[in-house]
């Protein structure tokens, strides 16, 4: 199974099996990160707001208004970096096995 | 015997009495004075419940679907006014008369789609006539057309409305067919002819004339018809607003006014009997008001889609057709 990397807002690392087609946000919160994922991964609780590598961009799905807008919300309480996105939104591939991810603060 | 037409005879057991949606347009919910400011009421109309509220600020009156978009709490039940919303009394969500949400206390961020439209299902609402009314589409669309102008009932001048209401048994379709049905006045109402008669259906509206000027009618959408009764120069005014509680009953409600002629001259003789004459109390009449013989038909009947007229019906054909633009999406248009 595909794995990701993981660092947590206190800085804690851990790495976790990322089943393909499943919502990353899932992975994180089913595996003990502080991501909790509230509204189910409709983009309505922004509790999933996560830091990619910019050179991963290119490998994850178009943001859709819902998830540009939460994010937008999101940047009046908390830093916005470049690769700023909502785990709910972004189903593991294959291509996404072994990147590195980071959660952002709680808003 | 075999070459009859046993569809015909047939049809019976195949017939329903209401086989139409709750029809688009407006509707009478309530008179105005029996909501005030920063109330809210549960009611039962057009096929569902509603919770009908009024802004304690402005005096606006909400009318929306009774569940919290958040949770489901009913906000009918618990629910309180805050200024213009209506706040839900499970986590204080609030909403306004159009159904956006105005606010969720503990969130530190409003979900996006707040922001981009109304959350709660609502109805466009108005005042008119002392009158609270509601434009119903079933996909939600603007009101398609305004509310009348009915001096009679606007202005200064006119006695306090008499105010009747029935509850029938029926769609209104089948209630508004009577406006059209011109020889069942005679045979079910026992005037002494069948009245001459000139009609236009166009657009949400039906206007007809009946006997040269004796009765002026304009049926306006599926929800309100006003007739006018002429007698030597005076006229009565009769507002009819019937409202579908579910798609098989209606509550039929008229509220009557005439000039506010001093009741002991002719004219003011003439304005009551015009009045009496209509719900069927006139003494020493030879016809009938609707109340005493509408409903044994109304309450019995079944509808059928493909009527056996004759040559002095009225155009009832074209009124069915005419009333089919009040049932935007429904895909039984063609059995009916």
């Amino acid at each position: 199974m595909p794995e990701i990397h993981v660092i947590d807002h206190d800085g804690s690392k851990t790495t976790l099996d990322a089943p393909n087609d499943i919502a990353i946000m899932e992975t994180l919160r089913d595996g003990g990160t502080s991501v909790m994922g509230t509204c189910g991964g409709i983009c309505s609780c922004g509790t999933c707001h996560v830091y990619f590598n910019a050179a991963d961009l290119a490998k994850l799905p178009e943001k859709t208004d819902d998830e540009d807008m939460m994010l937008e919300a999101l940047g009046d309480l908390v830093e916005l970096k470049e690769g700023s996105r909502l785990a709910c939104q972004i189903p593991m591939t294959d291509e996404l096995a072994g990147i590195s991810i980071e959660i952002a603060p709680e808003a | 015997m075999n070459d009859i037409n046993r569809q015909l005879i047939e049809a019976n057991n195949r017939l329903e009495r209401c086989p139409f949606p709750i029809p688009s347009g407006w509707f009478f919910v309530d008179f105005s004075e029996n909501l005030e400011k920063g109330q809210i009421r549960n009611i039962e109309i057009l096929g569902q419940e509603w919770v009908l509220w009024r802004g304690a600020e402005s005096g606006n009156v909400g009318m929306n679907d009774p569940f919290c978009p958040h949770l489901g709490a009913h906000l009918g039940h618990g629910g309180t006014i805050q200024g213009d919303n209506i706040r839900c009394t499970f986590h204080h969500w609030q909403y306004d008369k159009e159904g956006w949400c105005k606010d969720v206390p503990y969130g530190k961020i409003m979900p996006p789609i707040c922001k981009k439209q109304p959350i709660l299902r609502t109805l466009p609402t108005e005042e008119k006539f002392g009158m609270i009314w509601c434009w119903y589409h079933p996909q939600g669309a603007d009101p398609e057309f305004p509310l009348p102008t009915i001096p009679e009932f606007e202005e200064e001048g006119y006695v306090e409305p008499k105010r009747l209401n029935w509850d029938v048994n029926t769609a209104v379709q089948e209630l508004a067919e009577n406006g059209v049905d011109f020889a069942h006045l005679k045979f079910l109402h026992g005037q002494p002819e069948i009245p001459s008669y000139e009609y236009k259906f166009e657009g949400p509206y039906y206007d007809v004339n009946m006997d040269n000027g004796k009765i002026i009618g304009k049926q306006v959408g599926p929800g309100i018809a006003i007739y006018k009764f002429v007698h030597e120069g005076v006229e009565a005014t009769m507002l009819s607003y019937s409202v579908p509680l579910t798609a098989e009953t209606t509550k039929m409600n008229m509220s009557f006014t005439h000039k506010a002629y001093d009741p002991n001259t002719k004219e003011g003789m003439i304005a009551q009997h015009l009045v009496n004459h209509m719900i069927g109390e006139a003494d020493g009449e030879e016809s009938a008001g609707f109340e005493s013989v509408d409903f044994i038909v109304w309450n019995n009947k079944k509808y059928r889609p493909n009527p056996l007229l004759c040559d002095g019906d009225g155009p009832i054909v074209e009124y069915r057709k005419w009333f089919q633009q009040f049932y935007p999406g429904f895909d039984r248009l063609d059995e009916i």
